[in-house]
């Protein structure tokens, strides 16, 4: 009973989200202007041309048909065409996700091993000079905009020292029918300064969060136990303190991966990253709805599916989860 | 204890070191015979006749071409078309070169135009109307010969021919006609078939264009074997791409990068065959946001040719240009940059005169000024946002008290159009200038297309028929002659009020030998001559 009331409920809540979800970004575009100016070149096309693509993209009808119209199409799979690339708008998402998905697996590989780490040792060492360099850097790592990060990792990382490559994909090579960089030595040379830019503030996240959980375990009786009947100070570290902070960093780094997959639009743009992100902002800018739409149902079922999965890690690693 | 907590991190430094070092080999080089070009312009289709955009036609010139050229002085030059003649009012005669061949092996034939016509006029449909308007004078078009084309017009068309130096020629195929969506898919659908330099190997939309070159091109062998256009839409992230030599040629480069670019490479840059300018609302009787100095609403003061008199003499050129544009401008006074065909050599730039612009706003009834809200796009042209603020300190000079108000360009579009502003700041582009005054100037008509972008609806019918007469005449002097008449004349009435025509701005590295920019604005590897070492 448990579980399919649990799912049911987690379904009418996805459902409910998405619902919201359309209604705002749908009335949001629509609100900020007319993407007819995008379509056509506003500084050759005559009235005529401009009256009729409008009726074209099916923009002279109401906003609450044009809604109607958009969902009844959605319930059959079809997200529309793009008002500027001419092709399937979902299809168009689904292109961009490979570039999007392997710099965010990259990046959160990186961030999630080396923030725990750091973690681990600068709680286990709190008030060392190791615990407040991590401390302090986190606090910078956090606070400096992801903006000036990327530009500083371009001038240090490509510019002044020539090391890596500014921006772009780089040679891609095709498995399961998509282009992919991280098969080809030039196209992981090209994710390193983008995904480290997306890293560094995670790291720092997931550094604080596991930092402040050590210490709060450390103090415990069963680690203080633990202490006493002579284990290794690495064994608690990592047989017992670690499993027992796990939950939080769990979830933060589910929400950050789902984070990176939609919002790595600052980073995505400056490294000139073909990704979801910047696919995203793009269409926004040129009111294309259709991908604005497909953009955002794709990022949510996405957000849902990720904290399913981090409910599902909670019962791996929390038995107290598994026995509730 | 201790000590093992100790080895944890030496082993955490050791691991970040090698990280560091590995980071330290450098990638693998790319071929040297490559050619590389970071563009602002995402090439969003491949059908050539999808949307007539400058983001579509610039790559696309590479793979297809055009009956008719424009040199970098907007004259016309052979293309597709060896030679062109009127025959009569109502009838002209393209020759097309011998011997040019599609990429796919065909022969291009006169059908080939007939099939071009056919496919923008009467296969494709809105929104991909981009081009129809170039043809809406065509009666029929025929092919007596395989390397001849007769048109016939529904009247008298002298600039006939400079309307196919816009117009890409696609190959006639099997049956039917070409669908976007098959030239889209690219290698899995029709892959596009043109007659140019280059051709097609792979796009991805938005991303990139990779071309090959093409061995049997009619013009001879093109410089490079291999071209990648990689879009990247960021103007710092194309400085970087050039800085770090991952790309040969970055185009639509920011004037303040300049500077810091020239010390790696070179910069090369044109004036720009194009027009930016504010312009009134001349009809209405109230605008909105127009009020006096207590805020009460006040009649259309820019009905009234004295009042855009003395706000285009207080509006300060210099600054827009030196300071905005970094000096990657000209100070506009006429529709083109001087010196193009059309343009009037009397009409330049005036200093601001802000004691006889005052006398005249007092003259036209409005000694204390006025309140108005300056409208504009952000981010669409270079200096559009920064230019609002730096005219709004000019007119303050006259007590004209501005309100500047920027928008994305796709609002500030929905906006206008709706009413919501009363004088604005606007762009314009052609490939002449009478294209320009007639879409600028000449008196709204939706039934002739006149006044496309006369979206303040200014009316003037001596203009009007001095413009008329001008467009009667032959491409030649007097056609020129009698465009710069009317432009003089309509100028003195300052239905707009001109600002700059901004500079296009490439910059590239050494392996590129010179760079030839187009007033046009277009990139392509047709521009560059290759360094010989």
């Amino acid at each position: 009973m448990p579980l399919i009331s649990v799912v049911l409920g987690r379904l009418s809540q996805a459902f409910l989200l998405l619902i919201a979800m359309s209604l705002i970004g749908f009335i949001g575009v629509h609100s900020v202007g007319n993407p007819v100016f995008n379509v056509v070149n506003i500084e050759t096309a005559t009235p005529e041309d401009i009256r009729q693509a409008t009726i074209a993209l099916g923009l002279d009808q109401p906003i609450w048909r044009q809604y109607l119209l958009f969902i009844n199409n959605v319930v059959r799979g079809n997200f529309g065409t793009s008002y500027i690339y001419h092709l399937p708008a979902f299809a168009l998402v689904m292109s961009k996700l490979p570039a999007t998905l392997e710099l965010a697996c990259v990046a959160m590989l990186i961030a999630a091993p080396v923030g725990t780490g750091l973690g681990l040792l600068a709680g286990r060492r709190s008030g060392t000079i190791f615990d407040r360099t991590v401390l302090r850097s986190s606090v910078f790592a956090l606070s400096i905009p992801s903006f000036w990060l990327s530009m500083m990792l371009i001038l240090l990382g490509a510019i002044l020292t020539g090391w890596f490559p500014s921006g772009g994909r780089g040679t891609t090579a095709r498995f399961l029918g998509q282009e992919w960089s991280f098969l080809t030595g030039n196209g992981l040379w090209h994710m390193v300064l983008p995904a480290l830019a997306l890293a560094i503030p995670n790291v720092a996240l997931i550094a604080r969060l596991s930092r402040s959980g050590t210490i709060e375990v450390e103090n415990l009786d069963f680690t203080r136990f633990c202490r006493a009947k002579g284990l290794s100070s690495r064994r608690i570290l990592l047989r017992h303190t670690l499993p027992n902070i796990s939950v939080p960093i769990v979830t933060i780094i589910g929400l950050q991966f789902g984070g990176m997959l939609a919002f790595a639009v600052v980073v995505e743009s400056i490294f000139a990253w073909p990704g979801v992100g910047k696919l995203l902002i793009d269409s926004i800018q040129l009111l294309d709805r259709p991908v604005v739409m497909a953009t955002l149902t794709f990022i949510s079922v996405a957000f849902v599916a990720l904290n399913a999965l981090v409910d599902l890690f909670y019962a791996v690693l929390d038995p107290r989860v598994r026995l509730s | 204890m201790q000590i093992q907590s100790r080895f944890c991190s030496h082993r955490l430094a050791a691991l970040l070191i090698s990280l560091t070092f590995w980071s330290g080999l450098p990638g693998p080089g790319h071929a040297q015979e490559e050619l590389r070009i970071a563009t602002s312009y995402k090439l969003m289709t491949l059908d050539p006749h999808y949307a007539n955009l400058n983001e579509n036609t610039s790559l696309l010139s590479h793979i297809y071409e055009r009956l008719v050229y424009q040199d970098d002085r907007l004259d016309l030059k052979p293309g597709l078309a060896v030679s062109w003649r009127a025959v009569s009012d109502r009838q002209w005669e393209f020759k097309l070169r011998e011997n040019v061949r599609f990429h796919d092996g065909s022969p291009l034939t006169a059908d080939d135009v007939v099939y071009t016509i056919e496919r923008i006029r009467d296969f494709l449909k809105s929104p991909s109307g981009g081009f129809r308007s170039y043809l809406t004078g065509i009666e029929s078009v025929s092919a007596p010969d395989p390397l001849t084309v007769v048109i016939n017009t529904k009247g008298n068309i002298p600039n006939l021919p400079l309307s196919f130096s816009s117009i890409f020629v696609m190959n006639r195929p099997a049956q039917g006609f070409q669908t976007t969506e098959e030239l889209n898919a690219g290698r899995a659908g029709h892959p596009p078939v043109g007659t140019g330099p280059y051709t097609f190997e792979s796009w991805s939309s938005g991303e990139v264009l990779k071309l090959a070159r093409n061995d049997d091109y009619w013009g001879g062998r093109p410089a490079w074997p291999q071209v990648t256009f990689r879009v990247i839409e960021s103007p710092a992230a194309r400085v970087a791409a050039l800085s770090t030599g991952e790309v040969d040629l970055a185009d639509a480069i920011p004037a303040r990068d300049v500077a810091s670019l020239k010390q790696r490479g070179r910069i090369a840059s044109v004036g720009a065959a194009r027009i930016n300018f504010l312009q009134f609302d001349v009809e209405r009787d109230r605008l909105p946001g127009v009020t006096d100095k207590s805020g009460e609403p006040i009649a259309n003061p820019f009905k009234d040719a004295l009042v855009r008199r003395a706000l285009a003499m207080a509006t300060d050129r210099g600054i827009l240009v030196d300071k905005i544009l970094s000096g990657y401008g000209t100070a506009a006074a006429q529709l083109f940059p001087g010196g193009l065909p059309g343009t009037s050599e009397t009409l330049q730039p005036e200093a601001p005169k802000y004691d006889e612009a005052k006398a005249l706003l007092a003259k036209a009834g409005f000694p204390d000024g006025f309140n108005l809200i300056l409208a504009g796009p952000a981010g669409r042209y270079p200096g559009d946002g920064e230019s609002l603020q730096a005219i709004a300190q000019s007119w303050a000079r006259i007590g004209v008290k501005v309100q500047p108000a920027a928008a994305p360009f796709s609002v500030f579009n929905t906006k206008r159009a709706a009413g919501d502003y009363a004088v604005w700041y606007g762009g314009a582009s052609g490939e002449a200038v009478d294209i320009i005054l007639h879409a600028l100037l000449a008196s709204p008509d939706p039934e002739s297309g006149n006044g496309a972008l006369n979206f303040g609806h200014y009316r003037n019918q001596a203009f009007d028929a001095m413009l008329a007469r001008a467009e009667s005449i032959q491409e030649g002097p007097e056609r020129n002659k009698a465009l710069a008449e009317a432009t003089e004349f309509v100028m003195a009435d300052q239905p707009i009020i001109p600002l700059y025509h901004f500079h296009h701005i490439v910059g590239y590295g050494p392996r590129i030998g010179s760079y030839v920019l187009h007033p046009r604005g277009w990139t392509t590897a047709m521009q560059t001559l290759a360094a010989t070492e």
